[in-house]
């Protein structure tokens, strides 16, 4: 046995208990969903396997609504965090000098506190009578009758809050990684700062801007915790529906459908995105 | 001595700013925990006390939920920095087939929104016949935390130098002596921080936890429950006790880096390392 | 260290153990043995889910628990349901512990949470569980529960009548109700500027967004059949789905603020709502939080449910479980926990024991209901299995759960 074998077969071992772990747990579940979704029956009666697609169509038709919210809300999500981090990870990169690290951290304390106490929090924050509240009133952005908790806004403003350093932290890599020579380079060949950051500096930070959109709209496409404390039943996103099939109604075939659904659609977005930057330029973003 | 133009205060504003909102819940956390409420809900401001952080496990069932986070979590993450470790070791040192689909694949549990992952493994441990519990948990938890611990150590991989180890090699060690003094100990800090990191994801984890507990408690689990009648204080207390725990173990973590990085001399590792953000730090 | 071939590691067995024939036999006799138990796993696990039949024959009428000892009973219950002090007195009483989890907030998620070993046959953990009648009868239809050994808790004499021979129970095999309680109207009598009356009142425009109702099919549902005259335990699957259906309106309308658990008493104290579909219980402990809140039973009336202590299978002490009834049973202590929970009790007697120690309370229509008031109660819809299943699905899409 010689080096050169070893050499070969060495990385396959390292990868061996980690990567079955992943298939056992993580492929092997999504493959599971597919064959529970196919199932017929509940609890009384029991379930039985008879490749019945229709729990996917009426997965389809019954929830199209809340797909689409999920999509909706998470989309704007993402849009604003992007405007928050930006400048934010724009001015760590480039203006922070020595205080990068503590800016840094302190982006990222905030959610070693409990996700459900942050949002609980707001709960407090946003109540009808809290201090924001009433300030709000005072100035006339809320009406008499408004409310700032159980809408649509609230919920919005949670995933917002919630995913932040997904899209903070991955824009401060790639911006920080931007060799500054170029953006020099640039302004000494007579562009203006503003257009040496459009021409050189947006483009270069553009697969963080990928990676942490990615690593924001996924996630928040299956939050539930946000319309639930702070939203109402009319703000019910597919991860709600997927929650409470499974673990209140008990109706598995239906809620392995809708995940499998979310899963398989969410994805393609992934795979699209991979292909089109490459994905070893998507690690490179993330990391 | 130019003046610094509006631009970058502006930046500097707007940076603050947001710093600032990212900490107002947290205020509102660590504030209420020695908050003096009432009645059973602890939402409005009624009275300063230390009762709770004298007694913080007085609540019926916070003390076991607390205790079964901290044990998952130690579980969970020595497991999967374990098998992460290694993982990203051959993902990043040698090249093999399918070397690019195994990196996709490490990265999806990433992307997948929690509920799908949690939803999944229920669905899975239902077909096996598998009762949930304190072991199924601990199954989820070490599963994402996997792919947490690959990313960040692989970042920290990539940004390194081999020349040590080919050093070594050429003095004559095999890989296994090789990794044991001389890549494990760079990549030491690296690992810690993996580690840190899938330690508070495994502490904080709600949603897969659960769909996978069965009957068991956990502290994010307790604390859902307890929301839909009014959340005690004490619950404040060890979410704010959690927070500067963490925060110690990562100040610790930084320190013994700079000490390190003194001992060493010569940057061996590039400076671009040593600012990765906190998920590499 | 040499990675080998598969095959190279078999000739290497094969090769050591050729001078030791009945080792390798054995070897390979355990080596057959766990493929065939591994073979037989994985076909289970295609079928796992197809356990219609339910495990247990354990229907017989009269079960015989032997008066074992016991130090401690487990029962799961819904929270703010019993004063504690009770279970302290029980532990001096009979030198056991009560081990009480919270842990029921939804009969659903807590049927959820426990499924699987129930229908694998396995205890859950639990001596004693308490919940709402439907529920209960559909654990005694699937035989998830001990019948009772009625030698053992004579103290169940002290049953209301009216609470005999309900529909799921009849003659109470395996159940005894914990508490009764009421779902009406809470509100905050300074919002609503008085007194409610109706259940007009509550769907009045002039509180859109200002109320809230359970996320319960049939709370949601029975509230609505009552504001339009009708007995909800005497609708059919129709007028419940048309009853969902004018819930779903006033929804889409943002007439309804939200749909709850038991998380509504937040919003009642912190002001957010006006009125909320409650629990009488409940508000009547918050009163003492806040005291503008009320309770009202409307002039359509209300829904009177129980929640029923029963033994769920395999318990580790059935006689705990059936001392720990008995000893809720005897007056003096229901007396007690009425006191401090403000529930309907369901033990006789207790009204004249509460007159001497606290004549309010003993008088409270809300806790000890007179005839006139039973006469506006009723009980929730009687579905069927499927039935049930085409309400929840029509109540999902409205309140999303």
């Amino acid at each position: 046995m010689g080096l050169r074998r070893r050499r070969i077969v060495t990385p396959y071992l390292l990868l061996l208990p980690g990567l079955a772990w992943l298939v056992v747990f993580f492929l092997l579940p999504a493959l599971n969903q597919l064959y529970v979704s196919l199932q017929t029956g509940n609890f009384e009666i029991g379930y039985r396997f008879d490749w019945n697609w229709s729990t996917y169509s009426d997965a389809i038709s019954k929830y199209d609504e809340q797909f689409v919210r999920s999509l909706r809300y998470a989309g704007a999500a993402t849009l604003l965090t992007f405007v928050i981090s930006f400048p934010l990870a724009y001015f760590i990169a480039f203006k922070a000098g020595r205080f990068k690290n503590l800016m840094l951290l302190l982006i990222i304390l905030p959610f070693f506190t409990s996700y459900l106490m942050r949002t609980v929090a707001w709960q407090t924050i946003l109540a009808d009578h809290s201090f924001v509240a009433e300030r709000l009133r005072d100035v006339g952005l809320l009406g008499e009758d408004g409310r700032l908790l159980a809408t649509t806004k609230a919920v919005i403003a949670g995933i917002t809050y919630n995913f932040l350093p997904f899209m903070a932290l991955p824009l401060y890599v790639a911006l920080e990684k931007i060799d500054r020579r170029l953006i020099e380079a640039a302004t000494d060949l007579y562009a203006s700062r503003w257009q040496a950051f459009w021409r050189v500096t947006m483009p270069l930070a553009l697969p963080g801007i990928f990676a942490g959109t990615l690593l924001t709209f996924i996630p928040a496409v299956g939050d539930f915790i946000n319309a639930q404390i702070l939203g109402t039943s009319r703000q019910y996103m597919i991860g709600n529906v997927i929650q409470s099939k499974f673990l209140v109604v008990t109706d598995y075939p239906a809620a392995a459908a809708l995940s499998f659904l979310l899963m398989a659609a969410l994805l393609l977005a992934v795979f699209a995105y991979a292909r089109a930057l490459g994905a070893r330029n998507l690690e490179e973003a993330v990391v | 001595m130019t003046r610094r133009p509006l631009r970058d205060y502006l930046l500097g504003f707007w940076s603050v700013a947001a710093l600032v909102y990212l900490f107002i819940p947290i205020a509102v956390v660590i504030a209420f925990s020695f908050n003096d409420p009432a009645g059973r809900f602890n939402l409005e401001w009624s009275g300063f006390t230390l009762e709770h952080w004298k007694h913080p496990f007085a609540v019926e069932g916070l003390g076991t939920a607390f205790k079964n986070s901290l044990l998952i979590a130690a579980i969970s993450t020595t497991l999967a920095v374990t098998l992460g470790t290694f993982m990203a070791l051959a993902l990043v040192r040698y090249r093999f087939v399918g070397r690019g689909p195994t990196d996709f694949f490490v990265f999806l549990p990433l992307a997948t929104p929690e509920v799908v992952l949690g939803a999944a493994l229920l669905g899975l441990f239902i077909t096996m016949g598998l009762a949930t519990g304190f072991a199924t948990i601990v199954i989820a938890h070490t599963m994402f935390n996997v792919s947490y611990v690959v990313v960040t150590i692989k970042a920290r991989l990539q940004g390194m130098d081999t020349h040590l180890e080919d050093a070594a090699a050429d003095l004559g060690a095999n890989e296994w002596t090789a990794f044991r003094k001389v890549t494990f100990p760079l990549i030491a800090p690296g690992i810690a921080a993996a580690g840190l990191l899938a330690f508070a994801l495994s502490v904080d984890d709600f949603v897969i936890t659960n769909f996978t507990a069965g009957q068991t408690s956990t502290f994010p689990l307790f604390i859902y429950g307890a929301a839909r009648q009014g959340v005690p204080p004490q619950v404040n207390v060890l979410a704010t006790m959690l927070l500067v725990g963490v925060l110690g173990l990562m100040a610790l973590n930084v320190l013994a880096q700079r000490r390190r990085a003194r001992a060493e001399g010569a940057a061996v590792v590039p400076a671009r390392a040593m600012v990765q953000p906190g998920l590499a730090q | 260290m040499p990675h080998e071939s598969f095959e190279s590691a078999l000739e290497r067995l094969l090769a050591e153990q050729r001078h030791n024939r009945r080792r390798f036999v054995g070897r390979a006799g355990s080596a057959a043995f766990a493929s065939t138990a591994f073979a037989a796993f994985l076909s289970a696990c295609g079928g796992a889910e197809g356990q219609g039949e339910k495990s247990g024959t354990r229907t017989s009428a009269s079960a015989s628990h032997p008066k074992t000892a016991f130090d401690e009973v487990v029962f799961s219950n819904w929270p703010l349901y019993i004063d504690k002090k009770v279970l302290k007195d029980f532990k001096g009483e009979t030198g056991a512990k009560v081990k009480y989890i919270e842990d029921i907030n939804d009969n659903q998620e807590f049927f959820g949470k426990v499924r699987q070993p129930l229908e694998r046959g396995d205890g859950i953990g639990r001596d004693l569980v308490a919940l709402t009648d439907w529920m209960a009868g559909r654990w005694i239809r699937l035989n998830y529960v001990e019948p009772l050994d009625k030698k053992n808790i004579p103290n169940e004499a002290n049953l209301r009548d009216n609470l005999r021979n309900v529909s799921f129970d009849r003659g109470r095999r395996f159940s005894l109700p914990w508490q009764s309680g009421m779902t009406a109207i809470g509100y905050d009598s300074k919002q609503t500027g008085g007194d409610v009356t109706s259940l007009e009142q509550f769907f009045d425009p002039k509180y859109k967004g200002k109320v809230t109702m359970l996320a319960d099919a049939r709370e949601a549902a029975s509230f609505v059949l009552l504001l339009q005259g009708k007995r909800p335990d005497e609708a059919t699957i129709d007028d419940v789905l048309k009853a969902i259906e004018f819930v779903d309106e006033q929804n889409r309308k943002g007439h309804i603020r939200k749909f709850t658990g038991n998380d509504y008493t937040g919003d009642l104290t912190r002001g957010n709502i006006a009125m909320a579909q409650a629990y009488s219980g409940d508000v009547i402990q918050l009163t003492a939080d806040k005291p503008t809140l009320k309770f009202a039973i409307p002039e359509q009336g209300a829904v009177l449910w129980s929640d029923n202590m029963m033994i769920p299978q395999k318990p580790r002490t059935a006689y705990g479980a059936e001392v720990f009834m008995n000893y809720v049973y005897d007056p003096e202590v229901a007396a007690k926990i009425a006191a401090y929970v403000n529930y309907v009790t369901p033990v006789k007697g207790t009204q004249e024991i509460l007159a001497k120690s606290d004549p309010k309370l003993a008088d409270d229509p809300l806790i000890f209901p007179s005839a006139e008031d039973v006469s506006r109660l009723s009980g929730y819809p009687n579905l069927s299995v499927e039935e049930e299943q085409q309400m929840n699905e029509a109540f999902e899409q409205v309140a999303g759960a």
